[in-house]
């Protein structure tokens, strides 16, 4: 029986307008698929288009053509409203300028996760808790951003993107704020969670991101090609 | 929900702060509004609740009775005419008749009433005594003052006031009616007539040439005429003008119309501070509302890729745009009310009140800036919710 399959993405086309000539077409018929327990990297110059394609995977902006599905399920023909809720149950996002909200606690950031969600029971306290020990900032729990240093803001982020336990985990450049020691123990973490059997999708700059990748996928031209 | 909301609020204490503001400003505008109405209201239901009477030609005495003499034998007739239910001889002077009488409206009088008659205007049976007691029948060299005179002299129950070189005890001291009567000196009609021949020359003259057959019940500058339950007022007083000969009669309801057009333009004034209040309050009010939501675009596009629905973020969006009004509006209001009280507290040592913090005005205020807030509010999160996640924390992110 094949893997079942995360995600699935198929024929995608985004174009953007430029303030003159024809649209600059940034996905040309972009075709991914990630199957449960695999860590995807994508690779690919500055302005290639790779944090656009993770947008539209994770349903955070529409492509102008093509399909994307989660399971099953095409999402990406979805409205508003179920989108927000097929992002809720099937995702997890690690943004490189982490956007952790700046009016709330670390311990807050993590179980804004599940507001919208399951809703913030006792049982979502305690394993935002154990998340925030297990990458060692339970000490800072009732810190807010500005307080925190990089590497502690992203291991914050990265605890509200496993919060629910998404399907499938998108990080955007995780390490492009972070020093080495930092980037490294966040992409450890993003290989840990694949081999506890998430899918994620990683686009990077960083040359070990790669390492321990089950694919890796160069944007060229607005196709994913693999590396 | 709460807690969430009071974290919330701490992140806007600017914008509350903002709101609180514009706030103050429609309320400070809009109360010194409400005075000036409850001023020009007071006098309409007075003269709507009598009919009042003076004598025919000109004389020094002051206010709605202005006229001439009014002898004891006009009143007499009055009394006869059908549909009269009870007049009171008055004698209405200026305080102080020097003073230039152009601002007739803040005048201080002196009002003599026949306290053996019970007041005949139906909506002032008795005046409100806030110290001490009203006159009694028999009184002498006694008064009930205003409220704003007794605070410009400092005047309670118990002191003494000198009128015409004669002390005086004062009895009473009324509430604050923010209308005429807070500028009176209540005597009895004697001591009233005692100071007018005291004030007018061409009076003692006229007396003490005895040329002119004048008993003291005939000083009057005026009556308050009542009606009987049933009659028409305006109808009462035209038949005493028709039966009654020598009298200037003031028809209640042309009364009323005269005071109204002669405060029109106060009105109209006051009609256009309160828009311009509520304009410029209010644009700013929304303004400062849907800034605070649009700085937060950032925010929203997180908490939309993290799965809110438009829904979900929408209720969130005015819940906290309504507890931010409400906390910037009841600011505003205890700000408004303490620059109020506090000039009128300087005001007050000469008598006057600025600012009427009417239970309508503060009401109506908050509402309105709830109102206005929710709808800006609204305005910007349907601005906010038609942009993708992306494209929110794009912008919000370059701002």
């Amino acid at each position: 029986m094949p893997p079942e399959p995360v995600l699935h993405a198929r024929g995608l086309v985004k174009r953007f307008a430029a303030p003159s000539g024809p649209p600059i077409e940034v996905l040309a018929g972009a075709e991914l698929t990630v199957q449960r327990g695999e860590l995807v990297v994508i690779e690919g110059p500055s302005g290639s288009g790779k944090s656009t394609l993770l947008n539209v995977l994770g349903l955070l902006e529409d492509a102008d053509a093509g399909e994307v599905r989660f399971g099953e399920r095409t999402v990406s023909a979805l409205g508003r409203g179920a989108k927000s809720r097929e992002r809720g149950r099937w995702l997890g996002f690690v943004f490189q300028s982490f956007l952790l909200l700046p009016s709330l606690t670390a311990l807050d950031n993590v179980l804004l996760a599940a507001r919208y969600t399951t809703g913030v029971d006792a049982e979502r306290r305690r394993r935002a808790m154990i998340l925030l020990e297990r990458f060692g900032v339970a000490e800072r729990r009732d810190h807010h951003p500005a307080q925190l240093s990089g590497g502690e803001q992203q291991r914050v982020a990265f605890c509200r993107a496993v919060l629910n336990d998404p399907p499938l985990l998108l990080a955007d450049e995780p390490t492009g704020n972070l020093d080495d020691a930092n980037g490294a123990a966040i992409l450890t973490a993003l290989r840990d969670r694949a081999r506890s059997g998430g899918a994620v999708i990683v686009v990077s700059h960083r040359p070990d991101a790669a390492r321990g990748a089950d694919a890796v996928f160069t944007l060229e031209r607005g196709r994913l090609q693999p590396r | 929900m709460i807690r969430s909301l009071r974290r919330a609020l701490r992140g806007y204490v600017f914008t509350i702060a903002g709101i609180a503001i514009g706030v103050a400003g429609i309320v400070a505008l809009g109360a010194m509004a409400e005075r000036i109405v409850r001023f020009i209201e007071g006098g309409d239901r007075f003269v709507l609740g009598q009919i009042s009477v003076a004598g025919r030609g000109m004389g020094m005495g002051a206010g709605f009775t202005a006229g001439g003499l009014l002898p004891a034998a006009a009143i007499e007739a009055i009394r006869k005419v059908p549909g009269v239910a009870g007049v009171q001889p008055q004698v209405m002077l200026p305080l102080n008749p020097s003073t230039s009488q152009f601002m007739t409206l803040t005048q201080e009088l002196v009002l003599g009433m026949d306290l053996s008659v019970p007041s005949p205007n139906r909506h002032y049976r008795t005046l409100p005594v806030q110290k001490g007691r009203f006159l009694r029948e028999g009184d002498r060299h006694r008064v009930v003052i205003g409220a704003s005179f007794a605070t410009s002299r400092g005047l309670a129950p118990g002191s003494r006031l000198m009128l015409e070189g004669q002390a005086y005890e004062v009895v009473g001291v009324l509430d604050r009616m923010l209308t005429a009567p807070d500028r009176f000196v209540i005597v009895a009609i004697e001591d009233a007539r005692e100071q007018w021949v005291a004030k007018d020359r061409l009076l003692r003259t006229v007396l003490a040439s005895g040329g002119v057959a004048l008993r003291a019940q005939d000083l009057n500058t005026g009556a308050a005429v009542g009606w009987r339950d049933g009659e028409d007022p305006d109808v009462v007083a035209r038949r005493i003008r028709d039966q009654v000969a020598g009298v200037n009669v003031q028809i209640p309801s042309e009364l009323s119309s005269l005071l109204r057009q002669s405060t029109a333009f106060f009105s109209a004034l006051l009609v256009g501070i309160g828009l311009l209040a509520f304009v410029i309050g209010g644009l700013s009010l929304a303004n400062t509302v849907a800034a605070a939501v649009f700085e937060r675009i950032r925010d929203f596009g997180v908490k939309r890729a993290l799965g809110a629905t438009d829904w979900q973020l929408g209720r969130e969006i005015l819940a906290e745009a309504l507890a931010v009004t409400l906390s910037g509006g009841a600011l505003g209001v205890l700000l408004a009310m303490a620059l109020g009280l506090g000039i009128d507290g300087w005001a007050g040592r000469s008598g006057q009140q600025l600012f009427l913090f009417s239970p309508r005005l503060l009401g109506g205020t908050l509402v309105f800036s709830v109102l206005l807030g929710a709808a800006a509010a609204a305005y910007a999160a349907l601005r906010i919710v038609r942009l993708s996640p992306a494209e929110a924390i794009r912008r919000g992110s370059a701002a």
